[in-house]
């Protein structure tokens, strides 16, 4: 594994009295796209503004490229693009203004990234942000990161708001953007296809911890669903069962584990599970079985 | 960089200020019209006396002015950049971040700068026709702490605005409208004199108010 642009240790934060997490680590690696899939409320946003740099945690450290992220150095900054909820920008400014405002800032700004997306837009280059469709602002945030030519993007929540063709366009622009010139990406959205077209590797998470964290391939390959008639057996609760239900007749139940071994330990419990059913899922569906639907 | 600095609080600035340089130009001229026609129909003697015998300000109706300019451009400023957090984007910018907040306050101030200076100026150009030069010199130095009260004013707004609680937003309203109330106690000639090194003092100070609530920002803090 190459060298981690991110690295977390034993972050834990608190809002008042509620723990939001406690102990979370987690690395992200160079050249990679890293998603952080949660439910509400389980510290995803946190997370970004910890890795902006916005938030002081109650404990742990955060690195970015090897730099303490409240310490970091204006010229490692130029290396970090961030895109905040809401794709929120200068929005009294309009696209040429806020094109000149950046471009001093980066030295390795692309303006023609930035105008080729432009062009898309249909708006006149006069016209300012804040009188744009929500789809329009994500296209211009969009842009200025792609000019920014920065290393790391981090994107909390980059498809809230979008419809289908502006989230579709967004997604393509980054995949591409990311494969070619080898960015890493750690991104949160709420809507969990776009992430299985985009991101390499996700971790999951629940309320105060980290579920998985894993290649989303591995996860899709290894994690299913199982089905079958338990005849009204207890199912037994065991870490290695996820999600379990019984909706009328039909049991269901999320593992890693093979269908074989799953079996097995149905049949243990003295569940009976003849006509057990393995199917493997979407990353939607991962995320269902792994955090449960409510 | 500062350049860059400087183009986007013009941006913000660009409507405000020709809005802030006819307020001031027709207050201004206003009440310089009101005093050459007590002199025109008062004769000379009746205004002399009113600056001499009454304590006359003359200029009182642009008390207020300074400090009302000092606000709205704090507002112009800075509610932008708390609107949606935009902050967060100015702190990412590469360049130190308390460096980044003394370049915005410092186009502010310039603006501020530029217009106090100027309206003191057409106020003395005007009353050195009527008055003698020491008279103009008191009533100018009457007004400056209405100047510093704009001074005052816009780096307390800046504070209010960038701090991220509603609670300390509340205390620092408060300690801006005690200074404010200060400032604007007493109506007779020159009585903030020997406070105005003080008054300096606050202001040099305040410029840091805004920087600490960015700091606040940035820590994370919240209601």
């Amino acid at each position: 594994m190459s060298d981690p642009v991110i690295e977390c240790r034993n972050l834990s934060h608190h809002y008042g009295e509620r723990l939001i997490y406690e102990n979370l680590s987690f690395e992200v690696p160079r050249g990679r796209v890293l998603g952080l899939l949660g439910k509400n409320g389980t510290g995803k946003t946190t997370t970004i503004n910890i890795l902006g740099g916005y938030l002081e945690p109650s404990a742990g450290q955060c690195l970015i490229f090897g730099e303490e992220i409240r310490s970091m150095r204006p010229e490692t900054r130029t290396r970090i693009a961030l895109l905040i909820e809401g794709h929120v920008q200068y929005a009294f400014m309009t696209i040429e203004e806020i094109e000149r405002f950046y471009a001093r800032f980066y030295p390795r700004w692309n303006r023609d990234a930035y105008y080729g997306l432009m062009e898309k837009l249909k708006v006149a280059p006069r016209q300012r942000i804040s009188r744009m469709s929500c789809g329009q602002r994500s296209q211009v945030a969009l842009g200025l990161i792609l000019a920014q030519n920065a290393d790391l993007l981090v994107l909390d929540d980059f498809s809230m708001g979008l419809d289908p063709g502006y989230r579709r366009l967004f997604v393509e622009y980054l995949r591409d953007y990311a494969r070619s010139e080898e960015k890493t990406i750690f991104l949160t959205s709420h809507i969990i296809q776009d992430m299985e077209k985009l991101v390499d590797d996700c971790i999951v998470m629940d309320y105060g911890h980290i579920l998985v964290q894993m290649p989303v391939g591995e996860l899709l390959e290894t994690f299913r669903r199982y089905t079958f008639t338990p005849g009204g057996a207890q199912i037994p609760e065991i870490p290695e069962f996820y999600s379990t239900a019984v909706v009328g007749a039909q049991a269901e139940l999320y593992s890693f584990e093979s269908p074989a071994t799953v079996q097995g330990v149905l049949e243990r419990a003295g569940v009976p599970c003849g006509d057990l059913q393995a199917e493997t899922l979407n990353l939607e569906d991962a995320f269902i079985g792994l955090t449960g639907k409510y | 960089m500062r350049k860059a600095i400087i183009y986007k609080e013009w941006i913000k600035v660009r409507l405000f200020t020709p809005l802030a340089v006819s307020v001031l130009a027709g207050f201004t001229a206003y009440a310089l019209l009101r005093i050459g026609r007590m002199y025109a129909f008062n004769g000379a003697g009746s205004v002399w006396l009113a600056v001499l015998d009454r304590n006359a300000v003359l200029i009182d109706n642009l008390k207020y002015l300074p400090a009302l300019l000092g606000l709205l451009l704090g507002l112009v400023q800075f509610v932008p950049e708390m609107q949606q957090n935009r902050l967060k984007l100015t702190l990412h910018l590469p360049f130190l971040q308390s460096r980044m907040l003394l370049w915005m306050l410092g186009c502010g101030l310039a603006l501020l700068a530029v217009l106090f200076i100027a309206q003191a100026a057409a106020i003395w150009i005007c009353l050195r026709w009527l008055l003698a030069p020491e008279l103009v010199a008191r009533i100018l130095m009457t007004a400056l702490p209405w100047y510093a009260a704009g001074v005052l004013l816009y780096l307390f707004t800046a504070w209010i605005a960038v701090e991220p609680t509603w609670r300390r937003r509340l205390f620092d309203a408060l300690v801006a409208a005690g200074v404010m109330r200060l400032l604007f106690m007493s109506d007779y000639p020159r009585t903030y004199d020997t406070l105005l090194p003080w008054i300096a003092l606050l202001a040099a100070c305040a410029l840091f108010f805004p920087i600490y609530s960015a700091d606040r920002f940035r820590r994370g803090c919240q209601d």
